[in-house]
């Protein structure tokens, strides 16, 4: 997983446990700004079938806060250049 | 030649009763030992050869010393032999180094204390050792499996010659010798919901060590309704998550109450998307370090006080975050701001709709609410074929052409992910990882093939007249390929026949090949 800075006009998105899989990647970086709402769209558009395979049941956060993308107010709010945006699934084994 | 199986049954209990023996032989050495230190204890604070014993004896007025014998010995009858210290001499040699921790001081021996684990897995065996060697006075134990052979490069509690005891008697054996002090209640079975709270009854806090998303979420529950703080951690092949959940355990509706799991992760993942540790593969030490870190977290919780000097009123509970544990990420620690509790979660809001009737009922199946996966059906008979039959196809002669077995007469594809075909694999099999298949896309949307047709799609058009058998594990994904090969339009309209091999590699060793490795 690189932590590497985001070009200009970019986001980070890390991937983890089943998002990582499914994307074959931990990280990668995305054109901004996109809106928390339609991040899922953006990726589903991507990676045909993440979101009712993965993104469904996953915890978002920006800038390592969790996000509600399908509640009011924080699904209006932007992701920004710069942001880093994490994709976590629920690791239920032990 | 390979021992039968009756004899290595046998050995495995001779193995498994002599480790019994040895964790007896040692747990009476040590109590020998405690018993032995006590007596000697007792005796010196009674020194019987005492020279007021002899005065009194002899040199002194018979009514004069029954009054000072009587005064005397009320002293001791009345109270108990009096305690110099405020802990047992042993508990300061044994806790000694974690007492003069600033953060935990006397209160560092949690004599009182009573944290339950529920799993004792890769998770709750190194938690459950750190909270049995700090001493926490009990200690409950919940699981219904048996230990196996693979569980043990990292449930550090189990051991070769318990293989095949229960996981509960197996680390009671492992933690009374690592601490005879501990009281430990066992609770040999799986968590059903109709005993989840009187199973949590009397625990300070609970562990969840659990490895299925139907337990998480009961367990979690539980917790909410009982007002107990939860230490959640999972751990999957090299991640893992850390979450100290409902702390502060307020009632439920109330705000100021840390965020329950269903407040995190209100959506179970879809069924098919878990995977468990036999089928994604684990790292020791990354559930290891998840496990330690819960019984920190617990050691946290159970010695809550804010720093001197306003010692005793406790503190604010720490803002609730998720610990994500990520081995081969840089950094391999992230720490998440969550939320408080989720306006309109299920479990924890003023709008709750699980009640603890509802849990001891049974009316709250966790079982649906997370969905289960059905085996895989997706072919007919006609596309399916037996080990067996595929052995013979493999290795005799045909008996109605007479044709030698050719391993050249058809395709053998095995769709596990390559590392898995690197351990082993059968002779002149082709991998093409389930990965890669299920991620081709079939045809572009005006129903002309793709122009980029992907590598292995190519490929098996080349070899047109060869039939294509498909292997996996167990015999899940090589029907989907079969299906998908067949969308891809490889089966040339019905003439070359694809199919797959029922049962997977876990048949042909069960069935052909005894020495197929079982990993």
């Amino acid at each position: 997983m690189s932590a590497a800075k985001a070009p200009p006009g970019h986001f980070s998105i890390l991937y983890f446990a089943a998002a990582s899989s499914f994307t074959g990647k931990s990280s990668e970086h995305l054109p901004a700004p996109v809106s928390a709402r339609s991040l899922f769209d953006e990726l589903e558009q991507r990676y045909p079938g993440m979101r009712d395979k993965v993104l469904g049941s996953c915890a978002v956060t920006v800038n390592l806060e969790y996000v509600d993308v399908e509640d009011g107010e924080d699904a209006d709010r932007a992701i920004e250049a710069g942001d880093e945006v994490a994709i976590i699934p629920p690791v239920s084994s032990g | 030649m390979a021992p039968s199986p009756v004899v290595e049954s046998l050995r495995r209990q001779i193995a498994s009763c002599e480790a019994q023996l040895n964790d007896l032989r040692q747990q009476l050495a040590e109590a020998e030992v405690s018993h032995r230190e006590q007596d000697q204890l007792r005796r010196s604070a009674h020194p019987s050869p005492d020279p007021l014993v002899h005065d009194m004896s002899f040199g002194i007025h018979d009514d004069f010393r029954s009054e000072v014998f009587a005064a005397l010995s009320q002293v001791e009858e009345e109270r108990p032999p009096m305690r110099r210290w405020p802990l047992d001499p042993r508990d300061y040699k044994r806790y000694g180094r974690q007492l003069i921790m600033p953060e935990i001081g006397l209160q560092g021996t949690f004599l009182n204390a009573s944290v339950l684990v529920v799993g004792i897995g890769g998770l709750g065996c190194p938690a459950a050792a750190y909270l049995v060697g700090a001493g926490v006075g009990t200690v409950g134990l919940v699981d219904g499996d048996v230990v196996e052979e693979s569980n043990l490069h990292r449930q550090i509690l189990h051991s070769t010659g318990r293989v095949g005891m229960s996981k509960v008697e197996s680390a009671m054996v492992a933690l009374t010798s690592l601490n005879p002090n501990v009281k430990f209640v066992p609770h040999p079975s799986r968590l059903a919901s109709d005993t989840a709270i009187a199973t949590f009854q009397p625990y300070d806090l609970v562990l969840d060590c659990t490895d299925t998303p139907a337990t998480r979420y009961l367990v979690s529950d539980t917790c909410v309704l009982l007002g107990k703080p939860l230490v959640s951690a999972s751990a999957l092949q090299s991640d893992g998550q850390l979450m100290v959940l409902n702390n502060p355990p307020s009632p439920q509706g109330d705000n100021a109450g840390g965020p329950c799991y269903r407040c995190v992760f209100p959506k179970p993942p879809p069924p098919e998307s878990v995977v468990s540790c036999g089928d994604g593969g684990i790292l020791g030490p990354v559930v290891g370090v998840m496990g330690v870190l819960q019984a920190l977290e617990a050691i946290k919780l159970l010695t809550k006080v804010a720093p001197e000097p306003s010692r005793m009123t406790p503190a604010p509970a720490d803002p609730p975050s998720l610990l994500i544990f990520s081995a081969y990420a840089n950094p391999m620690f992230r720490s998440i701001r969550l939320r408080t509790r989720k306006p309109k979660c299920a479990a924890c809001s003023v709008q709750a709709s699980i009640t603890a009737e509802a849990l001891t009922s049974g009316s709250l199946d966790y079982v649906q609410f997370c969905g289960s996966v059905s085996p895989v059906d997706a072919l007919g008979p006609n596309e399916r074929i037996s080990v067996e039959n595929y052995a013979k196809l493999r290795l005799e002669v045909n008996p109605f052409t007479g044709m030698e077995p050719n391993r050249d007469s058809h395709i053998l594809v095995d769709t596990r992910e390559k590392v898995q075909y690197d351990l082993c694999s059968l002779e002149g099999s082709v991998n093409i990882p389930y990965s890669t298949i299920s991620g081709t896309r079939t045809t572009s949307s005006d129903g002309e093939p793709n122009v980029d047709e992907q590598e292995w799609v190519s490929k098996l058009r080349t070899y047109s007249d060869k039939p294509i058998f498909v292997v996996c594990r167990l015999g899940n994904d090589s029907q989907l390929t079969v299906k998908k090969m067949k969308q891809l339009g490889l089966d040339n309209g019905g003439q070359r026949w694809i199919g797959d091999l029922k049962g997977g590699l876990r048949a042909w060793r069960a069935n052909v090949d005894k020495e197929f490795p079982d990993y």
